[in-house]
């Protein structure tokens, strides 16, 4: 069983929050979903569209075509009345001037105004007909514009009620509820990484804004009190990786949060924390580029250059979450990793994961461990000196913070003896060289290998590989052509840097052919593989139009392709 | 303790006749008289001759990136107030690089003391010009002698309200210590602009060049309550080229500081605040359900 949704308008117009009221009243019914917000880069006008899938399984893509679209505007009307499926419905805002069979038209602008005096209500006035024709359950409605709207949910209520007098019955019955509340939580990408955040013990953390990295500083933000955090916003990228660094050379876990573009200018940082072997966590949302490109679409261009950024040779983690559900556990991950390791950590995502709502398995703290990795009092108390780069057989030097006990700790950009102090000896610089690169091997052996579908075993498959948020949308189209004809598999890649190249060459060496699916029109992965596992992908299924795929897509390249 | 026993006992890697040696003498001795233990400072520096003063002193030390010295203090300071925070490095470095930095971090007001070792040039790069390079002033890189005005970063940083702002000369080892001991007492941001010749590639502002033109605001009747009056006062020795005012331009009562509006500050640290436990974290998770 599945329902698409789309709720069309301009900016301005309140789209998200109608999209967040259906996703949440359709969860609330234990059923599962995937919203996906797609927008213009402008606070008024332009095109703003949600699209809901709903589901009686998980669901982790989204979809081209609707069976119910609530159009507000002519000019959406224009832009989506193509992308509708068989027998689907529309719900039109009377100047929208939607036409056809199954078209209802309501002239919810006008009805606002003149009986609520509130013409912003008039996207709840067509989302309450929406909501009756998929036969929603009117309190669950009710109940998400409480959460949404607040204070301001009066008017809405009233709107909702017009709407719903308005349609003529339910079209469609939606399943029985598949999980009981607790079960699977709805969020977004974006909130993920934060509450992984949260979760990791995260105290700090500094930004600039920047679509699509800002929704975890707002989302920390407003968490700031309750859970103890500083989150402040910097002058620019350079001032909050350097914020960051300084914050995290204290003892405080730190991050920031940027796109492409704000990243660029953190390298230099990205640098320093190699040298001066200081954790911090960056989460980079990826927009497509080159240079501002198109602001709040999304994309999977920044891989070789979130691998690659920064001068000199240090190790670094790299990951790039698949579903809001990995998002968490990633994320606490990479801050895990970078203090147990003392490297920068890069959490990769990109505008399509950070804004979707999603339905995943309930996040369980039982499977998180968080770990306090700094020399303790006593530790300190007991040791007569201390070196801040110790040269140990790890190249992890274990690490006191300035303050927390008569030891000094000094750290420096410039090449260092392992007390921190600036150096020109050149034995010592070999010496430091390796053990940075130690700490490389290390973390190799915590980082896991791509996921296989549907079995370990690719003899004779064409394997379909892709990494990040494309993860469900690949999943789905293997199944699709596995219905056809059994042959395919599904190989995706969440931890990025280091891996253990040899086991992932080995691994897709088995396959008939590779056959790399990513948003990005050079195929970064494919570089890799090639680079480090000596793979050779026959083909690559590029996206780079600033939208996700969806799993019809990809069906549709690998049979045109054939 | 002592001055001596917040010296490192290292090889200093400065030129003969550099101002870097006494002002290294003069925190020191500022440090001292403020008996500050030397775990609970940081010292914060970029890259340059002037940042390399972490490397010479015993005390906790952040040797950061060029430039990015106020920033990374910044973050410090936020992480834990209880740290005594000294950012220091060249002019090149905080008025150049770093201007930024400089103009939010005044705004920003942590408690913060900034000492700037001002001596015209870039002197680890091998002389180019800074921002406070007078007109004309010529070097390998600028032949035609600079074209751009020169900075005046006090009449900056009194202009965006910074609460304490000064100059010395490094030849005045104990001004320079008091200026210091007073910018570190201050509750806020502070600036200590210090002045000090460049003798390998600063052959127009020497020691004597300056001994003949530093003004000491301790003889006239400043009042470094009174941020116009120390406008009007740097503006006109500006114009009129032939006085270097010394000593304290402003210290103004001190205003809540960034730390201190902070709600979470208030409660303490960042640092040595418990990893969170499953209990703590439960309402987080409540609220996707
Ligand atoms: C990003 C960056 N750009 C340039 C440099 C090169 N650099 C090192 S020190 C310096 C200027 C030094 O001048 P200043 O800060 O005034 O200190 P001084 O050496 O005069 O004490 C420059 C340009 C650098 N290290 N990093």
């Amino acid at each position: 069983m599945e329902l698409v949704v789309r709720l069309a308008g301009v900016a301005g117009q309140g789209v998200q929050s109608l999209g967040e009221i259906l996703a949440r009243s359709v969860f609330r019914s234990g059923l599962f979903i995937h919203g996906e917000l797609s927008y213009h880069s402008r606070i008024r006008g332009g095109e703003n569209a949600f699209t809901l899938r709903i589901s009686d399984r998980p669901i982790y893509a989204t979809r081209k075509d609707a069976d119910l679209l609530v159009v507000l505007t002519p000019e959406m009307w224009r832009v989506y009345r193509d992308r509708l499926r068989a027998g689907a419905w529309v719900v039109s805002e009377e100047a929208a001037g939607a036409k056809g069979e199954r078209v209802l038209q309501i002239p919810a602008l006008r009805l606002a105004r003149e009986k609520l005096n509130f013409p912003l209500a008039m996207g709840v006035i067509l989302l309450g007909a929406a909501g009756r024709l998929l036969g929603l359950n009117k309190e669950r409605v009710q109940q998400g514009i409480r959460e949404v709207f607040g204070e301001k949910s009066q008017p809405n209520l009233l709107a909702l009620e017009m709407g719903w007098e308005l349609a003529p019955s339910c079209e469609w019955e939606l399943p029985l509820a598949r999980f009981s509340p607790g079960e699977w939580m709805l969020l977004t990408g974006g909130q993920a990484v934060g509450a992984g955040a949260i979760a990791a013990g995260c105290r700090f953390l500094a930004a600039y804004p920047m679509t699509p990295g800002t929704p975890v500083m707002e989302f920390l933000a407003q968490r700031a009190e309750r859970y103890g955090l500083v989150v402040e916003q910097a002058e620019d990228e350079i001032a909050a990786i350097n914020m960051a660094l300084g914050a995290a050379y204290a003892g405080a876990r730190a991050m920031v949060t940027t796109s492409g573009g704000g990243f660029a200018l953190m390298v230099e940082g990205l640098s320093l924390a190699g040298m001066i072997e200081t954790p911090v966590v960056i989460h980079i949302g990826q927009r497509p580029g080159p240079a501002t490109g198109l602001p709040t679409r999304t994309s999977q261009e920044n891989l070789l250059f979130a691998l690659y950024a920064g001068h000199g040779e240090f190790p670094r983690y790299l990951c790039a979450p698949t579903t809001p559900e990995s998002a968490f556990y990633l994320t606490v991950k990479a801050f895990e990793n970078a203090e147990a390791f003392q490297v920068p950590s890069i959490v990769l995502t990109d505008q399509f994961l950070v804004d979707c709502y999603v339905t995943v398995p309930a996040l369980d703290l039982s499977r998180i461990s968080v770990h306090d990795h700094l020399l303790s009092p006593e530790e300190l108390e007991k040791i007569p000196s201390y070196e801040r780069f110790a040269l140990t057989p790890s190249g992890i030097s274990p690490r006191a913070v300035p303050g927390a006990s008569r030891h000094l700790v000094l750290v420096d950009s410039d090449e260092h003896d392992p007390y921190g102090r600036i150096t020109e000896d050149l034995s010592i610089r070999r010496a430091m060289v390796e053990k940075r690169l130690r700490k490389e091997e290390a973390l190799r052996q915590v980082t896991s290998l791509p996921e296989v579908f549907p079995s370990e075993n690719l003899r004779g498959r064409v394997a379909l590989v892709g990494w990040g948020s494309t993860f469900g949308a690949l999943r789905e189209a293997v199944e699709a052509l596995n219905a056809k004809q059994d042959r395919y598999a599904h190989v995706h890649f969440s931890e990025l840097w280091p891996l253990r190249w040899e086991e992932v060459g080995e691994l897709l060496r088995g396959a008939a052919e590779v056959i790399t699916v990513e948003g990005n029109a050079w195929g970064q992965l494919g570089k890799l593989l090639r680079q480090e596992a000596g793979i050779r992908p026959a083909k690559h299924i590029a996206r780079y139009d600033g939208r996700p795929f969806t799993p019809e897509e990809i069906v549709e390249a690998m049979t045109h392709g054939a | 303790m002592g001055p001596e026993e917040y010296l490192a006992d290292v090889e200093l890697a400065w030129c003969p006749g550099c101002g870097n040696f006494a002002i290294r003498r003069a925190l020191a001795l500022a440090l001292s008289q403020l008996g500050l233990p030397p775990d609970k400072v940081v010292l914060v520096t970029g890259i340059g001759q002037a940042a390399k003063i972490v490397h010479y002193m015993r005390v906790n030390g952040f040797d950061g990136l060029h430039g990015r010295t106020i920033a990374a203090a910044a973050g410090i300071k936020m992480a834990n107030p209880n740290l005594t925070v000294i950012a220091e490095s060249g002019d090149g470095d905080i008025y150049g690089e770093g201007g930024n930095h400089l103009l939010h971090n005044i705004r920003r007001n942590l408690d913060l003391t900034v000492l700037v070792h001002d001596n015209r040039v870039y002197g680890l790069t091998k002389g180019q010009a800074s921002p406070t390079a007078p007109l004309g002033y010529q070097t390998r890189a600028q032949p035609f002698g600079v074209l751009t005005r020169p900075l005046n970063p006090l009449a900056l940083a009194i202009s965006l309200g910074a609460g304490f702002v000064g100059q010395t000369f490094s030849g005045e080892v104990e001004q320079t210590a008091e200026l210091i001991v007073q910018a570190v007492r201050y509750r806020g941001f502070a600036l200590v602009n210090i002045l000090h010749p460049c003798p390998s590639w600063n052959r127009v502002q020497t020691f004597a060049w300056y001994k003949e033109r530093l003004w000491n605001l301790a003889d006239s009747d400043h009042d470094p309550t009174d941020r116009l009056a120390a406008l009007s006062l740097l503006i006109s020795a500006e114009e009129k080229g032939d006085r270097i005012p010394v000593g304290v331009l402003v210290n103004t009562p001190p205003v809540p500081t960034w730390e201190e509006r902070h709600p979470v500050l208030r409660q303490g640290p960042l640092v040595g605040r418990p990893l969170p436990t499953a209990a703590a974290l439960k309402p987080l998770l409540d609220e996707f359900i």
